[in-house]
């Protein structure tokens, strides 16, 4: 098989049957976003808007770099944006307006013009 | 149906769902988070969502724990009929038993028995029977569970503790956004005499994935 033939035939999320290190057991409580992240995505699918495998697409379109060094809910809402975003349903630049009004809110600074 | 509280899931983490809610938010704010914030703000703002809707999913999170599925194997275990019907179409049973799905998908379950056991797992991302267990383990969602479990279970199931005799099949169900599956773990010996209740608390979550056999240990503290 040639280096490259195994990035065709398997993307990032395809992984059954790979080698892989041992379990490890591990847990975390989820953060409040990562929650919030989990709710948020039961709502689209409820509307329709983004369902559960339009979500796994989402997700495995962000390429091996990306599947790889994001964790779990980053994942998610960073697909979720994208999709949107392919949906024109969600502006590229209102969404990074909103998050620059977002963070300037949560630091406790006056949000200047737009 | 009353939660119950049998301290079933040690070191699971699942017996206080809302006192974390507001430790995260001390502190600061991270991209992805924002993010979060931001999206989900334009979609209320376009009103393609409803404020409420967010915050009564994350109740209807909270309130989805492994001690539902672990009543429904209980009853299982003392209803023949029930059985027959939760193997026969597991949504249908589980919802006549008063648990709601709040999602299109499907639920097989999977009886356990002296010559079958079986494993559940979803190989390309973290599909999972969530209204009746609530959200997987960070490891069910990991590469190495993922990976190997469809191509050696009996070293993954080892590697949980779990050895599996030779002359069992084991069997391995790989879940997808659709089709959901649970494991009606085997009951164990020594519990003819058990109540309903101190059934439940011997099923934990990880003999319904089906990582580990259900042990009369696993409850703890009986009368």
């Amino acid at each position: 098989m040639t280096s490259t033939e195994n990035l065709v035939k398997r993307l990032p999320n395809d992984i059954g049957g790979l080698p892989a290190e041992p379990i490890q057991r591990v847990e975390h409580e989820l953060e409040p976003w990562e929650k919030r992240c989990h709710a948020l995505a039961d709502v689209l699918d409820f509307h329709k808007i983004i369902n559960t495998e339009e979500k796994r697409c989402g997700v495995e379109a962000l390429g091996a770099e990306m599947v790889g060094k994001l964790s779990y809910y980053e994942r998610w809402i960073v697909a979720f944006a994208n999709i949107l975003f392919r949906k024109q349903i969600l502006a590229p630049e209102e969404l990074a307006r909103k998050m620059d009004e977002v963070r300037a809110r949560w630091n406790g600074e006056a949000v200047v013009g737009n | 149906m009353e939660p119950h509280d049998h301290g079933h899931e040690a070191g699971h983490g699942h017996d206080h769902p809302h006192d974390h809610a507001e430790i995260g938010q001390l502190a600061p704010p991270q991209f992805y988070d924002i993010m979060e914030t931001a999206v989900r703000e334009l979609l209320i703002e376009k009103k393609l969502i409803e404020p409420d809707e967010i915050r009564r999913q994350i109740e209807v999170l909270d309130s989805r724990t492994p001690a539902l599925g672990a009543r429904v194997v209980a009853r299982a275990w003392l209803d023949p009929e029930f059985r027959a019907r939760l193997l026969a179409n597991g949504r249908a049973a589980c919802e006549e038993f008063g648990i709601s799905f709040y999602d299109d998908t499907q639920l097989i379950v999977l009886e356990n028995t002296e010559t079958v056991h079986n494993l559940i797992v979803c190989t390309l991302c973290s599909c999972y029977p969530r209204p009746v267990l609530g959200l997987p383990p960070d490891w069910y969602k990991l590469k190495p569970y993922r990976a190997r479990a469809v191509i050696e279970p009996r070293a993954v199931l080892a590697e949980f503790g779990t050895i599996i005799p030779d002359d069992v099949e084991v069997r391995v169900s790989d879940s997808t956004a659709m089709v959901r599956y649970l494991v009606l773990p085997r009951r164990p010996e020594g519990t003819e005499d058990f109540t309903e209740d101190e059934l439940a608390a011997i099923v934990t979550r990880d003999t319904m994935i089906g990582v580990v056999p259900a042990t009369v240990a696993a409850g703890g503290i009986r009368q």
